[in-house]
């Protein structure tokens, strides 16, 4: 959808990326593309030398643009595409985590979504305790606290 | 840990990036021509760094002229001494914490911007909202934010009612469209089951409760209308029906609900308006009112 739409672009140009820790990647427009931040980028002419992502690290960015890869290839199916999605992000938290940051910063609605809908499945049909468990969340309430939100929830879930 | 959030929601944005990395880049460029004789005093800083401690010092130098005004978050750790003391220590312990923290493996959640939050939020269902809102404090802020459940709202019930500014805000408000929409589907549940016990309850008990049905007749006050139901119930032979387009208003002590009930398909469908007020906790219909609709298309203003 996003893939050579700019003029003066001809298919087999490539930008280069430089991740925080300093791995160097190279990726075709057409690829890159995918994040909003490139698109402008390549449309403004503004992509010359190795372009700086002091808030992405290499692992990271790697996964990011083996996702893009995937996602601008246009001989690939709609249910390769779900099913390569599912394994794809179906991942750790701290990974999760890196992506979530990364599609967000870079401007990639597509992958920000999948990233987004699997911690929203993460969260369904899970008790408060569940939820704290899987998140590693602290319980910071005072019992006078416990019992507003006991209150608060009531409708939702009975007493 | 807001300024952070604040800070990276800046430098996340786009114009920014570009700002910044043309300058980063003519910056770059410079440094070529002039050969590092400007530039001997980065170096001792950025012996600080941490998580870039294997970092030439080209990517140090673009970080750290990036810096001057604006702030970078990771790169923070390396080009201290060039931003306001405050600003820089402030984001530089977001990140060290960010790092900190996941790697001890605390929560992921709450770790992440406020954007990610909402919008991963808005793939939840009411129950797994309230759920979340139940875990901590930060989860409660986040998971009871007035405009995921004005989505949420206009999501399950109607996408009417978008300039309204409910007085408790939209969770409240969507906690009460649910428990009226409840009492509407309980209304009906009276009927299919001809239940005049149910319905004698169902009803507030003063003079002013009206009822309309279908037929055409009025019927004026609590005794009298619950003999039409009576009535009704013994000379219809159980009917099924469909109920649909349920829209519910709902104000302090007061809520009115419109919908369309489909009998069968010879006779068109009936427009139902049903109005309640709440006394004693409790909802009690006191208005019921429902015709047959002559013309198919709906007026809309």
């Amino acid at each position: 959808m996003s893939s050579s739409s700019s003029p003066m672009q001809s298919t087999g140009r490539k930008l280069k990326l430089k991740s925080k820790d300093d791995e160097t990647f190279e990726v075709e427009e057409a690829v890159a593309v995918k994040s909003q931040i490139f698109k402008y980028m390549v449309e403004d002419g503004v992509s010359n030398g190795p372009i700086p992502l002091p808030n992405v690290n290499g692992k990271t960015l790697a996964r990011v643009l083996q996702w893009c890869q995937k996602h601008a290839d246009p001989t690939i199916t709609e249910d390769e595409l779900n099913k390569y999605d599912a394994g794809f992000i179906d991942v750790d938290q701290a990974v999760l985590y890196d992506l979530l940051m990364a599609a967000n910063y870079l401007n990639i609605e597509e992958l920000l979504k999948l990233a987004c809908m699997r911690v929203a499945d993460m969260i369904k049909g899970k008790s408060p305790d569940e939820i704290r468990r899987t998140f590693n969340i602290k319980n910071d309430f005072t019992p006078e606290e416990e019992e507003e939100v006991r209150k608060e929830n009531a409708w939702a879930l009975g007493p | 840990m807001e300024i952070a959030s604040t800070l990276i929601t800046v430098v996340s944005s786009q114009p920014f990036l570009v700002a910044s990395t043309v300058t980063a880049l003519s910056l770059l460029f410079a440094r070529f021509a002039v050969r590092s004789v400007r530039f001997p005093n980065l170096k001792t800083p950025q012996s600080d760094g941490r998580d870039s401690a294997a970092s030439p010092k080209k990517v140090c130098n673009c970080v750290c002229s990036c810096n001057s005004g604006l702030v970078a978050p990771d790169s923070a750790t390396t080009g201290a001494p060039y931003v306001n003391g405050g600003t820089a220590q402030m984001v530089e312990k977001a990140s060290s914490v960010a790092v900190a923290d996941r790697l001890s493996g605390a929560s992921m959640m709450e770790q992440l911007v406020p954007e990610i939050t909402t919008h991963a939020l808005s793939y939840l269902d009411y129950p797994s909202l309230c759920r979340l809102s139940m875990t901590n404090s930060l989860m409660r802020k986040a998971a009871n934010d007035d405009n995921a459940w004005k989505a949420l709202y206009h999501k399950d019930f109607t996408l009417e009612q978008d300039s309204v500014t409910p007085a408790n805000g939209w969770k409240a408000y969507y906690a009460a469209t649910r428990a009226i929409v409840r009492n509407n589907a309980e209304f009906f549940n009276i009927i299919k089951e001809r239940s005049v016990a149910a319905m004698s309850h169902f009803w507030l008990n003063a003079d002013y409760v009206k009822c309309v049905h279908a037929s055409g007749e009025l019927f004026s006050g609590y005794n009298a209308v619950i003999q039409s139901w009576q009535l009704a119930f013994n000379w219809e032979h159980g009917v099924n029906f469909q109920v649909r387009d349920v829209r519910a208003r709902v104000l302090t002590d007061m809520a009115w609900v419109t919908m369309k009930t489909i009998v069968d398909i010879d006779a068109g469908p009936f427009n139902v308006t049903n109005v309640f007020e709440l006394h004693n906790g409790r909802w009690y219909m006191v208005h019921h009112h429902s015709s047959m609709e002559v013309d198919a298309q709906i007026v809309h203003a």
